[in-house]
């Protein structure tokens, strides 16, 4: 039944060089299906999530559409791909992180809630029953031993620290643009993590945008609480970045 | 695992008496990247590579060797997902065993268990083949130093030295020509080093190698700091 299987491209079993078609599918849906692209990125005491805000019609109500999400109120999640799937990962996220504080009395820290989510999303690689999400997660949370974390989380179940990196569609270019600068990220300052990050995503998308066209979340320092910053608030940065470079 | 949605085999037999599934998940292994272990008579050393696509990866905590009881440890090659979880199953069942018998698994029944569990992924509904080799490394209470490896059908094998994943023929045959029935833990640490510079591409340093043993003297699984390493290449120039 193997040999003549078409269906190693429908479900999760090894194609005849051993390489699982359905997950690397998922990747494609997971880069491909918002047209987005995001970044996330790691400072000395801050993390900053940064992507676009694509609104597809005026009527919809902006503040509904968004890739960024609290797990706690200290994890914040980028979450790139079919945004159905990013819910339902959010939402399983959010159920771990409750579950493990009840069970053992503290906060989850973000690369224990990352491998979890890790582990979680190999089950579907593995059984046919459940395709992969086509998700790929960007963990973002400051932890009280290791400091701020950056940790990206794909549909194959891989799960990596980062000091900076990107998903979607243009995560090529924008990995690029941060390997430029790889020595000097982790000692940025909250304001030069938050405007590496814009600047990057304007250079990778070629264009400028208004305040109301990006999403900014950002975490500073242990005790801080994963937000997500207001239109003045970028604005304000984007203001300060033109000065820059002016 | 297997769940009710698929409650038949994905790995069954092919006219001629193959499952496919099981050779396709060795050619995933065989595509994984490198990792060898030498069985020396005070010890065993197992390594692997340690490359990461990017430069922004924060590798310090990240590794593919991996203690599994306080005497035996782990490496693989192959999808490292599908690794995480025969981790997690073996530190469990070795967790268990210890608080039914007092005592430390051995790395005989480690190898027996973990191969169980993969031999079950080939025939339970709905799932597919593990698609990584493991390397398993320990010394029992004996003070008998052991390297195994396991394969995805779930068969293991007893060596004294051997390679799995890329380029794993060129590095059998060069540990086959060095290796030594008399081999000490250090030699042998020193071969592996060797061994895996034949198919490192670039400069190999402590922090792009991993390196685990488990010597006779104290009968403890480590991992080796990347100064350790270094010094040990050091020496090899």
């Amino acid at each position: 039944m193997s040999r003549d299987s078409n269906y190693d491209h429908h479900i999760s079993i090894f194609s005849p060089q051993g390489r699982l078609y359905q997950m690397e599918y998922a990747f494609k849906a997971a880069s491909s299906a918002s047209g987005l692209t995001g970044i996330a990125l790691r400072g000395k005491d801050t993390c900053v999530v940064v992507t676009q805000r694509k609104v597809p019609d005026r009527l919809v109500v902006p503040s509904s559409v968004s890739h960024v999400f609290n797990i706690t109120s200290k994890i914040g999640c980028l979450a790139t791909g079919m945004i159905a799937d990013c819910h339902s990962a959010i939402q399983r996220a959010r159920y771990e992180a409750a579950d493990f504080e009840f069970k053992y009395g503290y906060s989850i820290p973000p690369a224990v809630l990352a491998k979890r989510m890790a582990d979680i999303a190999q089950v579907n690689t593995q059984s046919a029953s459940m395709r992969p999400l086509a998700v790929v997660m960007m963990i973002v949370g400051v932890d009280e031993e290791k400091g701020p974390q950056v940790l990206k989380v794909d549909p194959a179940g891989h799960f990596l620290p980062f000091k900076g990196t990107a998903s979607g569609a243009k995560e090529q270019e924008a990995t690029n643009f941060l390997e430029k600068r790889v020595e000097s990220i982790p000692e940025y300052s909250f304001d030069e993590t938050v405007r590496t990050a814009i600047v990057c995503l304007g250079s990778v998308l070629g264009s400028d945008f208004r305040g109301s066209e990006i999403e900014v979340a950002v975490v500073q320092g242990v005790q801080g609480k994963f937000q997500s910053l207001t239109e003045e608030e970028i604005e304000g940065h984007l203001n300060a970045i033109a000065d820059e470079n002016d | 695992m297997g769940d009710s949605a698929y409650s038949f085999s994905l790995t069954t037999f092919s006219r001629t008496g193959k499952l496919l599934q099981i050779e396709y998940a060795l050619n995933a292994v065989a595509n994984g990247r490198t990792a060898l272990g030498i069985a020396a008579v005070d010890g065993v050393v197992i390594a692997t590579d340690k490359k990461f696509a990017s430069a922004l990866v924060e590798g310090g905590d990240v590794s593919k060797v991996e203690a599994i009881t306080d005497s035996s440890g782990f490496v693989y090659a192959g999808v490292g997902p599908d690794y995480r979880l025969l981790v997690r199953k073996a530190r469990k069942s070795a967790q268990a065993y210890f608080r039914e018998y007092r005592e430390t698994k051995p790395v005989g029944q480690l190898v027996k268990s973990t191969a169980s569990v993969m031999q079950e992924y080939t025939q339970s509904g709905g799932v597919r083949p593990f698609g990584v080799s493991l390397l398993v490394a320990g010394i029992d209470g004996d003070g008998v130093p052991r390297l195994f490896q396991v394969d995805p059908s779930g068969a293991y094998f007893g060596w004294k030295a051997t390679a799995i994943g890329k380029n794993y023929v060129n590095a059998k045959n060069f540990l086959e020509k060095r290796f030594q029935d008399d081999m000490e833990l250090e030699d042998a640490i020193h071969t592996a080093l060797l061994t895996l510079r034949e198919g490192f591409e670039g400069e190999m340093d402590g922090h792009n190698i991993e390196v685990g043993v488990v010597s006779k003297s104290d009968g403890k699984f480590r991992l080796l700091t990347p100064e350790q390493i270094q010094d040990y290449l050091d020496e090899a120039n």
